[in-house]
């Protein structure tokens, strides 16, 4: 009986993959956010790819007592390519806690800057609340300034999809999704990691918003 | 779920299926106040494209609860497109976003699926997609796991940077991210640009209720037989 609850499961999985073949070409899923919007980051799509600006994922979650945010950016990529560290980028991350949702009280703006030799890179995290002045520091350390954590880096590309079943069953209207191939596995890519005392973005029962955006110096590529 | 939710929802239940998504995101600002709650239906006067067929309504999809939030809805999830936490409750997707959530499986089973009937994990349970990531997320800071292979990684000696001063004025925008899957699944392609280019002010102005409707109707005029086919109850209703 469990057995067949199982399998009657799968089925249900497997038919609406058929029906999802039928619509979604076209729609531009590509991931999470990754290679969107194409016409700016797809070199498919974009003889001019901003790959630094491309953010390909934003989490943000709480515990007891830290409000955590990643932002993850110029990805997936090969385990052989470095980090995308460009001082022409803005990063920020955007939360509202003021109640209304959509207005921004708490802007956290992140740099990258070039160091004195080729190979090293530093940081600047700036506006975090209950931090005097920037955090700065080289990329693939743990920095901390008064209570507030950041590193930023080199990371394995957290998100999990079978974008390549995706695209074959698209293309061949066969289905292929497959539930143990994961496009994003064993790729990299570059990210941001702030890990902030939850009493500085707590402000009594009011929603929390997060999102992220990017922005380049001088326009577009 | 508050009574001026409710109150607001059961006024959108008497509105045209294409009205009543227009008037979703008043329903759901973030705070309790009635002040702001419209309880009658007063159409929009923007001019909003027809979806291509109204054979189905997805008003339902958009209204559902989502489980264990509280009385979040999917068109509180959607509606701005940001990452939204309630301190009070639980983290994990829709609720804020965790590393390890299986945020596809779970999106398509809110999008599609009559929470009423089913889970917001039914398609992840099966799974549908690969359900966690191929290598393990460090249980503390910095959470991401290390990288893979033998890539190289810059100098950690540095100690003095150059950053740019500029405003944030002098900087184009390029992308933006808040919920994941939306801006790809659930805007097409000739909105793309606008979307990224645009703030979840205009989300909450309703400029892009219209698409999202469009392309959610579609969505589920290829899928509603074959999740009924499949045993499953799908949220959007024959108009």
């Amino acid at each position: 009986m469990r057995r067949n609850a199982k399998l009657m499961a799968g089925a249900a999985g497997l038919v609406l993959a058929i029906g999802a073949t039928q619509i979604l070409p076209g729609l531009g899923l590509t991931a999470a956010d990754h290679l969107d919007p194409p016409g700016r980051t797809d070199p498919s799509v974009d003889s001019t790819p901003d790959r630094a600006a491309d953010i390909a994922d934003i989490f943000a979650w709480h515990t007891d007592d830290k409000f955590n945010m990643v932002l993850t950016f110029s990805g997936p990529q090969a385990t052989d390519e470095p980090a995308t560290y460009d001082p022409d980028v803005l990063y920020q991350i955007n939360i509202s806690n003021a109640g209304s949702r959509v207005d921004t009280e708490i802007p956290i703006r992140v740099r990258f800057g070039r160091g004195a030799m080729t190979d090293e890179f530093g940081v600047q995290v700036s506006n975090v609340p209950g931090v005097t002045g920037n955090i700065v520091g080289s990329v693939e350390k743990d920095l901390t300034k008064d209570g507030v954590m950041v590193r930023a880096g080199l990371f394995d590309d957290p998100f999990f999809f079978d974008l390549q079943g995706f695209m074959e069953t698209k293309d061949t209207g066969d289905l292929s999704f497959m539930a143990d191939r994961d496009f994003f596995a064993g790729q990299n890519l570059t990210a941001i990691v702030i890990s902030i005392p939850l009493d500085r973005i707590a402000n009594g029962d009011n929603l929390v918003d997060v999102w992220a955006e990017t922005a380049r110096f001088g326009g577009q590529l | 779920m508050t009574f001026a939710n409710t109150r607001c929802l059961r006024a959108i239940a008497l509105a045209p299926a294409f009205v009543a998504l227009t008037m979703l995101p008043g329903c759901f600002d973030g705070d309790d106040d009635d002040d702001d709650m419209v309880v009658m239906p007063t159409p929009t006067p923007t001019p909003t494209p027809t979806p291509t067929s109204a054979s189905f309504d997805v008003g339902p999809c958009l209204q559902q609860e989502i489980p264990g939030t509280g009385g979040f809805t999917v068109a509180d999830a959607v509606i701005p497109d940001t990452l939204t936490i309630n301190l009070g409750a639980d983290a994990g997707f829709p609720n804020g976003r965790l590393l390890s959530d299986p945020v596809i499986d779970v999106t398509l089973a809110v999008i599609f699926l009559d929470l009423m009937e089913h889970s917001p994990l039914t398609f992840a349970n099966i799974p549908l997609n690969p359900p966690e990531n191929d290598v393990a997320f460090r249980s503390g800071f910095p959470f991401l796991a290390a990288p893979q292979g033998s890539p190289p990684l810059a100098s950690t000696s540095g100690t003095t940077f150059t950053f740019r001063t500029d405003a944030p004025a002098a900087y184009e925008r390029v992308d933006r991210m808040g919920m994941p899957a939306v801006a790809t699944v659930l805007i097409g392609s000739d909105q793309k640009i606008p979307y990224n280019d645009a703030s979840p002010q205009d989300d909450a102005n309703e400029t892009f209720v219209p698409e999202l409707a469009q392309q959610l109707t579609g969505l589920t005029e290829a899928l509603a037989d074959d999740l009924t086919n499949a045993g499953l109850t799908p949220c959007a209703m024959p108009s």
